[in-house]
């Protein structure tokens, strides 16, 4: 870094400086438990269905595309 | 660090939860303290350090024991924390996120004018998210370049590359804003 990249640099620094605290405060491995414990997300098969039957209807009826992108 | 070692690390690969939890208590801090360098939001911290553990946990399989824990555990943080800045714009005024105060201790500078600070902040705040990234940590931590390419995920000259460009930026910007550091 030459002379004027130090000097916009001591200007970066004394505008925002790094957080004086950095000390994580508590403990987190009790919400890292939670986290790890909660179900993972199941989507219905219903949901699936309803997905392809979608799909299924655009690959045969691609003119249909720029009406559901309006409704959509 | 004290208390891991490799068969640990192996363990936790295998998706052993102790070893997790172990490798967890470990790092936590040093996770989070990296992310507030990048975020400067205590809860947003807390909360991403959450996001990584569980990115890490999720791709244990893929880790490879011999390597740092603390070098990847970093750059899943640093990714992370860059797609959080990527999301969140500050909406906080600019000097409640650096209040005004002495300097070394952590505040902003009180010798410098109010509205230069103000033009310094804005200019910063208008980098896109990898140059801030880069700025803070290169500028203003002052982290090895070798250390900060690790984190990001790129070569050395891929970081100082983006100094100059985020340099070059800034001047610009500043210039336009009448200030010439």
């Amino acid at each position: 870094m030459n002379e004027p990249d130090e000097a916009l640099k001591d200007l970066l620094r004394r505008a925002a400086p790094g957080p004086a605290d950095r000390e994580l405060k508590r403990d987190l491995w009790p919400e890292m438990r939670r986290r790890l414990e909660r179900p993972p997300v199941q989507i219905p098969w219903e949901d699936w269905a309803l997905a392809a039957t979608l799909l299924l209807c655009l690959l045969l009826f691609p003119e249909t595309i720029p009406a559901v992108l309006y409704l959509l | 660090m004290i208390g891991i070692v490799e068969a640990d690390l192996e363990r936790f690969t295998r998706g052993d939860i102790q070893a997790f939890e172990a490798l967890f208590r470990e790092y936590q801090g040093e996770v989070y303290g990296w992310i507030i360098r990048i975020v400067h939001d205590s809860g947003a911290a807390e909360d991403l350090t959450i996001e990584t553990f569980w990115r890490i946990y999720r791709a244990r399989a893929r880790f490879d024991a011999c390597r740092s824990f603390g070098a990847w555990a970093r750059r899943i943080a640093t990714n992370l924390a860059l797609e959080h800045l990527s999301r969140h714009r500050p909406e906080k005024p600019l000097d409640s996120v650096f209040p005004i105060g002495v300097p070394g201790s952590g505040m902003p500078d009180a010798a410098i004018a109010a509205d230069v600070r103000a033009k310094v902040l804005a200019a910063f705040d208008a980098l896109p998210a990898k140059l801030r990234v880069t700025v803070r940590l290169a500028m203003i931590e002052e982290r090895p370049y070798a250390e900060i390419a690790d984190a990001l995920g790129i070569s050395t000259n891929g970081v100082k590359s983006r100094v100059f460009r985020a340099i070059r930026l800034l001047r610009k910007n500043l210039e336009k804003r009448g200030v010439r550091p």
